[in-house]
């Protein structure tokens, strides 16, 4: 199997839930006996952890009262139609 | 919670402006989280993301409830945060002040715990790090590697959001991926 082409193109697959069985097989076949290819396997699945390890981002304080206070009055229009 | 959401939404339709003051707050996080992602400064972030809300509760007749809420909600985040980033000056990029250094030391809310300072120097060292990674994305990438890994859309949802197919979010994933290992491979 060709590593640029094939090996990381089913790798994606992988992390997607993409895989075939068969897919899944060669996979598994190609990375026992291609040191490069697990490597780069291993950077990549490391990459979606960093990723996930970053910080939680809280909004402002007074995010909420802020979006309220600049909220257009035209909604009362509507009351009146109805 | 999806259900209490639909709720809250029909009663905003229904001209009920208190009710959308618990789907801002629900929402809040989340979306301040997802522009400041995108857009890599917490100033940009605040406006775009109240924008957002503000678009979401004028435009709530265009919501069909039936639907999911937060893909929506994402969606018009999505939009506005692109549109800033294209009337961003072509230099903007170039000054490092505003695409990352102003982040995370400063300004996040670190939840408290009991790491020690250095450790968590260390890591707040490295979460700037690939903040600024995950910043200097393209564009078309950062926003489906954000939806991906810290919102948890599926890839199908990611392609509502970003009305785009389902093959081109694939190709985008997977190269989004590649430049980002290239970038965090030494970390």
């Amino acid at each position: 199997m060709n590593c640029d082409n094939e090996a990381i193109e089913l790798m994606h697959k992988y992390l997607d839930n993409d895989l075939m069985k068969d897919e899944e097989e060669k996979l598994r076949h190609h990375l026992e006996n291609c040191e490069q290819c697990q490597k780069h396997f291993h950077e990549l699945k490391r990459t979606i952890t960093l990723v996930q390890s970053t910080e939680r981002i809280t909004a402002p304080s007074g995010f909420t009262e802020s979006v309220m206070e600049k909220l257009p009055v035209e909604q009362k229009r509507v009351r009146y139609k109805r | 919670m999806e259900t209490l959401i639909t709720e809250k939404i029909k009663k905003v339709k229904k001209g009920d402006k208190t009710a959308f003051e618990d789907i801002v707050s629900f929402y809040q996080n989340k979306i301040f989280q997802h522009c400041y992602r995108m857009l890599g400064n917490r100033h940009e972030a605040e406006d775009i993301a109240q924008e957002a809300f503000i678009r979401a509760y004028v435009n709530i007749h265009t919501f069909d409830v039936n639907r999911k809420f937060s893909t929506w909600l994402y969606r018009i985040a999505t939009n506005l945060t692109i549109d800033r980033i294209r009337k961003r000056k072509p230099d903007y990029y170039l000054d490092a002040e505003i695409t990352g250094t102003e982040g995370l030391n400063m300004y996040s809310q670190l939840a408290a715990d009991n790491r020690l300072p250095d450790e968590e120097a260390e890591s707040m060292e490295l979460q700037r790090y690939i903040h600024d990674e995950i910043a200097s994305l393209p564009t078309k990438y950062r926003g489906i590697i954000i939806l991906r890994y810290l919102e948890d859309f599926s890839l199908k949802e990611i392609s509502e959001i970003m009305d785009i197919p389902l093959g081109t979010v694939k190709t985008r994933i997977h190269r989004g991926r590649e430049a980002l290992r290239k970038k965090l491979r030494h970390v």
